[in-house]
């Protein structure tokens, strides 16, 4: 009885709003034994289907538990049949090989026919965040690429998370899962560690989408049976939990000083996620959506569709006021060639318009990292609305959130070794307050103003930190 | 790591264990670590019986790394280089016995090869770097005072542990060899905690291969190959590569300068080669790829030539390739005019990068 009210009272705790809230984070358990919501931290559980019966889902929500049924679309009548009976919060549907139009109607009639439930698409594509190397393990051997030496890569999500706001528009928030890379002995043995537990959580926090992560079974059984090594990681997992605020999406401004404009989810892929990587604050767009309005926005655009003639006219006044826009492979008649160019090569040619500039790529991207490379190099950091140095470990995400457009930098450290992360970022601003899953809320940093822009350093980051900045001029990030 | 493995002995209880299945999928266990440092990624794979013991001789082998970053480093103004690079001009300093060994090997590659490895090009490079960064090229005053800077001839060492530069604007960057050398002390760390078959990677331009993974005959590696063309391998067993390359171009604003910079002209290299280097130790790999990169094929082969347990391969961006060497055959390429293989370059995710 008294675990009954507690899960109950848990269940208030948390908050039962029916839509999800961005940054969550949900465990894909399997059917047995589990903790009580409030032990996890985690209220917001996923059981593939098929499931056990229909008592044993009860049981769950005793525990303080919101139950998603995951399906593919042809189990999705007999999942969502289930969860009703069940009285889960909502079915999960695995999306793979369907269109966002296919998937938009899926979504309508589920909803129509089970009003009940909140139904979701599950993104497809996820990896699991982490700082990689070059080394590869295959099968029965280990392939090395040599290579002059390398930056860290970054496996993150943040350009999938763009992509799928852009093109899922159905499916926000967006959910994503991935697989745990679990390919030497010891991650056999053990399963993820708390760095990675943390990272995927924190990164869900950062890029405002919900991750679901596989909970493993040993560590599931563990936790159930009380063992107090296993409770002693998940304690640890669990502050990273709490950290993340959960917004309600529709209250998030992203910060950007780039549009990419992009037809085709997958084929420019690698080119955002690259240019994610590089901390470029960029905004994925479909030409049909391009707009004077959306331009004001910015003071760079990426081109990597066919546009209309009144899009390019849009385009070529966008560059007179000082803007830079890149066409990539996209040849034709512009208007800015009445000028000769003031570069040309086998690659590319570079004309001046106005007070900005227009650089024509000849070709596909075919080398992702240095593209990105040559693109904030040609941005330069006096176009950027948000910026980091020296830290090639550290991803950053900006937004405007909540009533008093409060300007607030997700920061993620995917190395293992703490960084101190210089920061600059474009307006000024009265108030810099530090909080990150170690060490709580809230620490004053001590910023520089040059021109436009805030300069402020975070002392030794370890896996995430969020900034809270409030506004002077009320100018904040806009470029 | 952060945390010490999430109690790694007591987590290995019955009930935390996935299945043995899982497990037992490989005949011997094997551990892959990395951390950052050095400004790139040091991963290490250590086969052994004992998934605990390789675990932690790995740790201790990466903390060495880290050890090693902290007096090598040029970006951190506290390491012992950082400090010996602003008090040692015309003054005697001493200094700690891993920077006193570098410094002393490097003077020996830099009298080797008649001073086309110097790690005092530092100056130098600096001035290149805004050119590189999109900025103006320096001028002709710029660097003549910034070759007035450079020259290992002017560093003076007082064994066992005193360093003196005869420059009053010499700085040292161990960016060519450091990497080398903790490659090098980490393979030693792993060894002195039990570890037999292992591999360090720093950051993808030197590898060393101790002895060989089980039922192999040794770790495969495959070469940077400009050309895409070749896909030249080299199994490494007890041995070292090391990859050198020059800043490939900008797409979008024509040519970039480089970051490796001839410290005989002063200027940044133009090469269309890459160049992979096999050695005994990673030191040596580490401070002849670059060397290499430098002389060129002409004048590397007759240098490689000259020396023992040490071959090389470079190769163009049209896909010629000049092979020297005492063990030319440690080289193979599978089939002139091959693809590099798809599964490497997807898996990898990336595209080529420039030696910092």
């Amino acid at each position: 009885m008294l675990l009954r009210t507690c899960a109950y009272l848990w269940l208030a705790a948390v908050g039962l709003s029916v839509e999800p809230a961005a940054g969550d984070v949900l465990l894909r358990v399997t059917p047995g034994p589990l903790p009580t919501a409030k032990a996890i931290g985690v209220s917001d559980i996923v059981m593939r289907w098929p499931v056990p019966e229909t008592a044993e889902l009860t049981k769950l929500r005793v525990l303080g538990f919101r139950l998603f049924l995951e399906a593919g679309s042809s189990d999705l009548a007999a999942a969502a049949g289930a969860a009703e009976r069940a009285e889960a919060a909502g079915v999960i549907i695995d999306s793979k090989g369907s269109d966002s139009a296919a998937n938009g109607e899926l979504l309508r009639s589920s909803k129509v026919a089970h009003p009940k439930l909140v139904f979701r698409f599950l993104i497809p594509g996820g990896k699991q965040p982490q700082m990689k190397g070059r080394l590869v393990v295959e099968r029965e051997g280990i392939l090395q690429v040599s290579s002059p030496s390398s930056q860290p890569w970054l496996d993150t999500n943040l350009a999938l998370a763009k992509l799928a706001e852009t093109f899922h528009p159905d499916a926000m928030p967006v959910l994503y899962d991935f697989q745990w890379d679990l390919s030497d002995s010891l991650h056999k043995q053990l399963g993820p560690s708390v760095d990675e537990y943390a990272l995927a959580i924190a990164e869900a926090d950062a890029i405002r989408a919900d991750a679901v992560l596989d909970f493993p079974e040993p560590l599931q059984k563990a936790l159930a049976a009380d063992q107090s090594d296993a409770w002693a990681l998940w304690d640890q997992v669990k502050r990273y939990i709490a950290f993340s605020p959960r917004v309600p999406s529709e209250e998030i401004q992203s910060i950007a000083n780039m549009g990419v404009v992009t037809s085709d989810e997958q084929a420019n892929y690698e080119a955002a996620n690259l240019l994610a990587r590089h901390n470029l604050a960029f905004e994925n767009i479909r030409p049909q959506d391009l707009t004077a309005q959306r331009l004001n926005a910015w003071n760079a655009v990426v081109v990597f569709c066919s546009l209309r003639s009144a899009d390019i006219d849009l385009l070529n006044d966008f560059v007179k006021r000082g803007a830079i826009v890149v066409l990539v492979n996209q040849r034709g008649e512009y208007p800015w060639h009445v000028n000769a160019p003031i570069r040309h090569d086998s690659h590319s040619a570079t004309f001046n318009v106005g007070s900005g500039q227009v650089v024509e790529l000849g070709e596909p991207v075919t080398d992702p990292e240095q593209f990105a490379r040559d693109l904030r190099r040609l941005i330069g950091p006096e176009r950027s609305a948000v910026g980091l140095w020296n830290s090639p470990t550290t991803l950053v995400t900006a937004y405007r959130q909540g009533p008093g457009d409060e300007t607030v930098l997700n920061v993620i450290n995917y190395a293992d070794v703490p960084e101190n992360v210089q920061v600059q970022i474009r307006g000024r601003f009265t108030s810099i307050q530090l909080e990150s899953p170690e060490e709580g809320c809230c620490r004053a940093l001590q910023a520089v103003s040059r021109g436009s822009f805030t300069e402020f350093t975070i002392p030794r980051l370890v896996i995430a930190a969020r900034v809270r900045l409030k506004v002077a001029d009320n100018r904040g990030a806009n470029p | 790591m952060r945390w010490s493995r999430f109690l790694l002995a007591a987590l290995l209880s019955p009930l935390f264990l996935l299945p043995v299945s899982q497990v037992s999928s490989q005949s011997k266990p094997f551990v892959h670590k990395k951390r950052y440092a050095m400004g790139t990624v040091f991963e290490i794979v250590a086969y052994n019986d004992s998934v605990a013991r390789a675990s932690s001789a790995i740790d201790r082998a990466l903390d060495e790394v880290v050890r090693l970053d902290k007096v090598m480093s040029n970006f951190m103004p506290e390491s012992d280089l950082s400090s010996m690079n602003r008090e040692a001009h015309f003054h005697v300093v001493r200094i700690p016995p891993d920077l006193y060994k570098v410094i002393e090997t490097s003077l020996g590659y830099s009298r080797f090869s008649d001073g086309a490895f110097d790690v005092s090009v530092g100056p130098l490079v600096d001035l290149w770097k805004a050119a590189l960064a999109g900025g103006a090229p320096p001028t002709a005053a710029e660097l003549a005072r910034a070759r007035t800077c450079v020259g290992y001839e002017k560093i003076v060492l007082m064994a066992p542990d005193q360093i003196e530069f005869r420059s009053d604007c010499m700085r040292l960057d161990l960016g060519s060899i450091g990497k080398g050398y903790a490659v090098d002390r980490a393979m030693e760390t792993l060894i002195s905690n039990g570890i037999e078959q292992a591999y360090i990677n720093a950051g993808g331009s030197t590898i060393y291969g101790m002895s060989a993974p089980p039922d192999h005959d040794g770790w495969l590696v495959h070469l940077r190959d400009p050309s895409n063309r070749l896909d030249p391998q080299v199994n490494l067993k007890s041995n070292s590569v090391s990859t050198s390359e020059q800043t490939a171009a900008s797409l979008l604003e024509g040519d970039a300068p480089g970051h490796i910079v001839e410290p005989a002209s002063g200027r940044p290299l133009h090469t269309e080669y890459a160049v992979s280097v096999t050695a005994r130790s990673a030191t040596a790999s580490d401070a002849l790829s670059t060397t290499l990169l430098l002389l060129g094929p002409v004048k590397g082969v007759a240098l490689v030539a000259r020396l023992k347990d040490v071959s090389a391969i470079w190769i163009s961006a049209d896909g010629r390739k000049t092979i020297a060497g005492s063990e030319t055959a440690i080289f193979v390429i599978p089939d002139s005019g091959s693809p590099a293989t798809a599964a490497t370059v997807k898996s990898t995710g990336r595209r080529r990068e420039n030696k910092q």
